[in-house]
């Protein structure tokens, strides 16, 4: 016994050594709206196994006055509540509890309007706000039916029911679909608010996946790439940002076109990517491989195809191939991605878009955007995160999110693999476009600054990179070993 | 008379080595990218094999039956099947869960070479015309442009894609007086006799999204027409009549 105790203390010790190497100090701050702190050039956050990096491009930043970090509307919230630098600018679960716990539940984040499962529930409970502190996870009020731009109805091609209801705002006679202002409230993790070159790039006039127009960013006139949310509803960081403040701000008034400029100037320079592992150390090493890190977001070109052998969509991990046991980890991980082949089956627009089903292929066929691992082309896609039988969530009888049935009209193209009824916790991008083919899919996420900011998944199922890793692997009966398993997560961590 | 005799002959001879039939599809696994057949009466026919987007063979879908329309190629059998080509794929809309045949791979049954394996591609990306291409001559004058679609769909898939771009590049750069867009739907004649014929309404809805698309890439001046009977099947040039023509007038 006494032995073993030896054994705790001194591992404790290595671990409290290796970490002090690689981080200044311990650090994990929650910016407030207003605080006026001024943001370093570089900064480094404490994340699950190392630190993660934060890079402001232009320099230093002041946030006096700078409209990310003031409150715009009505609820105390700035932009910087969900997309927090030291949760690598989204916001994790971890951090959403600790605020919980320091502020009492007070902290605008957790803003009746969106930061609780429904407004009309009592707000000093912490269960009125479990899908937040849970799952990370902020509720995403929809009209129905979709508007197009003018504010006239889209058609659609279904019909829809709540079918479970755990949060009540989906039949509430205020906030539900059978308000004066019919609504669908679905519950979506908040992406990160960096890198974002990456993310709006490759733009097309023809969307590959549809065959139809891509939206059109309204200020040029030119295509979009329709990566940027979940179900691609906003064309570009100006919409998205006035869309934010009038919604998750409770703005009443539009924000200014300085206002929303300078958002859009301060999400544009910002970088976020792992910067050191626990035992592995910086990341970012010369010698080391090219995309790890910050400066190379800062330097490499966005809407670069990485779906091939000499330029992967993360570069060549070759010179991390030798002896030290985490680097070649990482190394074998980033063969996997690149390289392990599977079958891709049923999967809505990768199956279905002309490639055939079963597909035999790998990871990097559709996290094919260099450096970020997102779909170059617009990138709905349903893997079967949200829809039933779903991969990651329990029976439509115990979810802790809304159920929907979905009914396919019968001149409608049905869901290619699970046909003319479908019952989803979200029907993603088919909320916004109508179509049934599109029920549950959802736009794929960067993969940059991972540790930093669980759970994952849009819907916020997946607590851990393991379980990142575990739903893949179920999904698509890959049979990964624990080994390959390991090397995928350090690998996914190192990003 | 006799002329006309030799017609009929030769017709009846196309007409015994077309295959046009309603199947779950086959997915046979190989060393390299899978193979898709299909069986018919008693027979298996190769489809093809994996490919990528941009290639000319779209690959069927397992949980989906596949209405194949295609000409038997002489020559040995591909990856266990009697070749196809040319051959057309149509996966058909409704969900059919009893199409679930995934083989494994068989000592012996190889696929055809493919131009991309089932790892990521290592082709590079072309700098310019290949070396050797004679450089394309530019269109001049009024321009038909045809846009093929899978039975029963309008989906704009990668290739069409491709012949709506050039032909809204055509229409502007030469300031085009006229576009006209007719879309068409049309029967298939399957080899036991039975017909399929597209669903009411899809002629319009192909033309609207191909003048749609037009629009959006900065075509005016179009005029839009379909025809809402469908095309009668001959079973051997169905798969050519599914489909939107773009007029170009200068």
């Amino acid at each position: 016994m006494r032995r073993l105790f030896v054994i705790v203390i001194l591992i404790a010790g290595i671990v409290l050594t290796l970490s002090a190497q690689y981080q200044d100090r311990f650090k994990n701050t929650w910016i407030e709206p207003g605080s006026g702190v001024t943001l370093p050039e570089f900064d480094a956050f404490d994340s699950v196994d190392g630190t993660v990096g934060v890079l402001n491009a232009s320099g230093p930043v002041s946030t006096e006055g700078n409209p990310f970090f003031t409150a715009l509307g009505t609820n105390g919230r700035a932009c910087v509540n969900c997309h927090q630098p030291t949760y690598g600018m989204s916001v994790s679960t971890s951090g959403l509890v600790e605020r919980w716990r320091t502020t009492e539940g007070k902290d605008p984040v957790f803003a009746a309007f969106d930061g609780s499962n429904c407004p009309g529930l009592p707000q000093d409970q912490e269960k009125s706000h479990s899908l937040l502190l849970k799952r990370g996870l902020f509720r995403i009020p929809l009209s129905w039916p979709p508007k197009n731009a003018d504010g006239s109805p889209k058609p659609v091609e279904f019909t829809i029911e709540v079918v479970r209801d755990p949060t009540g705002c989906n039949t509430s006679p205020q906030y539900g679909l059978k308000s004066a202002d019919p609504t669908i409230s679905v519950y979506r993790r908040p992406r990160p608010a960096a890198n974002l070159k990456y993310v709006t790039s490759g733009g097309r006039p023809i969307v590959l996946k549809t065959g139809m127009l891509a939206d059109l960013d309204p200020e040029t006139g030119n295509p979009v790439g329709m990566n940027l949310m979940t179900d691609a509803r906003e064309p570009s960081l100006k919409t998205q940002a006035v869309s934010a403040i009038m919604g998750h701000e409770q703005a009443h008034e539009a924000p200014s076109r300085q206002q929303i400029e300078k958002i859009v100037e301060f999400e544009s320079q910002v970088y976020v990517a792992q910067q050191a592992h626990i035992f592995g150390g910086p990341l970012a090493v010369a010698g080391g491989p090219p995309a790890l890190g910050v400066a190379a977001l800062r330097d490499r070109k966005a809407g670069v195809l990485g779906d091939n052998d000499y330029d992967p969509v993360f570069g060549l991990f070759t010179a991390w191939k030798g002896n030290d046991y985490y680097r070649a980890s990482v190394a074998r991980g980033a063969d996997i991605f690149m390289f392990r082949q599977f079958w891709l089956r049923d999967a809505t627009h990768i199956n279905s878009i002309g490639l055939g089903n079963p597909l035999k292929r790998t990871c990097a066929t559709c996290h094919n955007a260099q450096m970020t691992g997102q779909d170059l082309s617009a990138g709905w896609v349903d893997v079967g995160t949200t829809n039933y039988p779903t991969w990651t969530d329990p029976s439509t009888e115990s979810s802790e999110l809304p159920v929907f049935k979905i009914t396919c009209n019968r001149d409608a193209d049905p869901h290619p693999y699970l046909g003319r009824v479908i019952y989803t916790t979200d029907p993603g991008r088919a909320l916004i476009s109508g179509r049934c083919v599109d029920v549950g899919s959802i736009v794929m996420q960067q993969l940059r600054g991972l540790s930093a900011r669980a759970p994952y998944f849009a819907n916020g199922s997946a607590k851990t990179l393991r379980e990142v890793v575990d739903f893949y692997d179920r999904r698509f009966d890959m049979k990964l070993t624990d080994q390959e398993k390991e090397d995928l997560i350090n690998f996914l961590g190192a990003l | 008379m006799r002329r006309f005799g030799l017609f009929i002959l030769a017709a009846a001879a196309a007409l015994g080595q077309q295959r046009n039939f309603v199947s779950c599809p086959i997915v046979r696994d190989t060393k390299t990218v899978p193979c898709f057949l299909a069986e018919y009466e008693g027979e298996t026919y190769y489809l093809g094999i994996q490919q990528d987007i941009t290639a000319d063979f779209h690959p069927p879908q397992l949980k989906h039956e596949v209405l194949v329309e295609g000409r038997v190629k002489p020559g040995p059998r591909v990856c266990g099947g009697i070749p196809l080509q040319p051959v057309s794929i149509s996966v058909l809309k409704e969900v059919n869960l009893a199409c679930n045949t995934l083989l494994p791979p068989e000592p012996g049954i190889e696929a055809p070479p493919a131009p991309r394996g089932p790892g990521p591609s290592s082709r590079r990306p072309e700098g310019g015309p290949q070396a050797g291409s004679a450089p394309r001559q530019p269109l001049t004058g009024r321009q038909e442009f045809t846009v093929l679609y899978a039975f029963n769909d309008d989906y704009l898939e990668y290739a069409a894609n491709q012949v709506v771009t050039e032909a809204a590049a055509y229409a502007k750069r030469i300031g085009a007086s006229n576009v006209k867009v007719s879309g068409y739907r049309a029967t298939s004649l399957l080899s036991n006799g039975d017909r399929l014929v597209e669903k009411a309404g899809l002629a319009e809805k192909r033309a609207q999204n191909i003048a749609t698309v037009l629009r959006g890439l900065g075509v005016s001046r179009l005029v839009v027409e379909s025809k809402s009977d469908a095309e009668p099947g001959d079973g051997q040039t169905d798969p050519s009549r599914r489909r939107v023509t773009i007029v170009v007038t200068p």
